[in-house]
């Protein structure tokens, strides 16, 4: 367990409501312990998809929020029940993916803060711990490294083979793949989840429509000798440090021979 | 207007129901399912997701030039049908409804315009 998930499920454990502010990563939302909504600064939030899709205008969303909230933007007709808690629950799901194996900033606990959204999907904590596993493990059946996660999509320039069977998402990552947007890049310019531009990539990268990773230029440290190519017929390299017969080696090996003596 | 979990019930009332599902087809994750399948929701969940996923792109293949969009999927076997509709919604889903009717107590024709009707109400 990460640490973050250990508070929550303190705070689960003593029914706690309230935000948690995860730096700037992203809030979590609490009520009587349970996880309400959830957001993360690399996720879409819900209110980024209503945009997206054209539901609603920026302008229109703020001025619900601000007077009648959730009630309204369901009475008004333009999003039904099921959708918005169909949307909660996937832009929670899609957030705690992301945001609970963050570490390093110090979580900050307000009690009695809400999200506008909140109350249309609660999550208990064990729970949603379990899906992110899930879809963690579901990630590396498909392809097992999670360096294509986190680099650059490149598409290859031609098709290993004759045809290839695209779904929706995975023709979307293509079309917006400049070879600089790393995954989760693209995912906020199509505005799908990251996790479904996840999937998307690492089933491209199964089907070897991804380019190999650029090999990165080995990095040059002052003093440190350079790593010798790698070659099968030549003598291997002394165990241990290089031995000389310089001055300065002898007088330390001296001066340690004699603190030695002086120890027993 | 009708939520997730009314859904559900609209599902498990259509004559001849034996259980229902509501996936997230994307993470192939059970949103929410009649309680007393006694099946493990999880699991079956998940294999629906890919039985939709491969039917999907075996289509895809065998229609060259269309590009696919399926209504609703249909299996019968020697035990009941399985009807499968998949929804778009805002979200980017596909939410699929899931229901499994006796063989003998249901109407196909019916179930699949009940689905419809259900589907029109779920989404806008």
């Amino acid at each position: 367990m990460t640490k973050l998930d250990t508070l929550l499920a303190g705070l689960a454990r003593e029914r706690s409501t309230g935000a948690l502010r995860v730096g700037r990563s992203g809030t979590i939302f609490l009520s009587e312990g349970r996880v309400t909504y959830m957001e993360c600064a690399q996720t879409p939030s819900v209110e980024r998809l209503l945009t997206a899709r054209g539901r609603m205008t920026e302008t229109a969303l703020r001025a619900l929020r601000a007077d009648g909230g959730c009630a309204r933007l369901l009475q008004e007709g333009s999003i039904t029940p099921g959708e918005l808690q169909y949307a909660v629950l996937g832009a929670v799901l899609d957030a705690a993916f992301f945001l609970l194996p963050m570490s390093g900033t110090r979580p900050k606990f307000r009690p009695g803060e809400e999200h506008w959204l909140g109350g249309q999907w609660f999550f208990d904590v064990a729970g949603l711990v379990r899906e992110c596993a899930r879809r963690r493990a579901q990630l590396a059946e498909i392809w097992p490294s999670a360096e294509v996660d986190s680099l650059p999509v490149r598409p290859v320039e031609r098709l290993p083979g004759h045809a290839v069977t695209l779904n929706r998402v995975q023709w979307e990552v293509l079309v917006r793949a400049d070879h600089q947007a790393t995954p989760l890049e693209v995912a906020k310019r199509i505005g799908r989840s990251g996790y479904s531009v996840l999937l998307a990539v690492r089933r491209l990268a199964a089907a070897g429509l991804l380019a190999p990773p650029m090999p990165e230029l080995p990095k040059r440290v002052r003093g440190e000798r350079a790593r010798p190519p790698h070659d099968r017929e030549a003598a291997p390299l002394p165990l241990g440090p290089p031995t000389t017969g310089d001055r300065t080696d002898l007088a330390l090996l001296t001066r340690l021979k004699k603190a030695l003596e002086e120890l027993s | 207007m009708l939520g997730i979990d009314t859904c559900l019930a609209e599902v498990m009332s259509i004559p001849g129901a034996l259980d229902a599902m509501l996936v997230d087809h994307t993470s192939g994750m059970a949103v929410a399912f009649s309680s007393d399948s006694g099946v493990d929701a999880d699991r079956s969940a998940a294999a629906l997701t890919e039985a939709l996923r491969a039917t999907t792109d075996g289509l895809a293949r065998t229609c060259p030039g269309d590009v696919v969009r399926i209504d609703d999927m249909l299996i019968t076997t020697d035990k009941g049908h399985h009807l499968l509709r998949p929804l778009e919604t805002l979200f980017e889903g596909p939410l699929v409804i899931y229901v499994r009717l006796d063989l003998e107590r249901s109407n196909l024709a019916l179930a699949r315009h009940r689905l419809r009707s259900i589907s029109s109400r779920l989404t806008t």
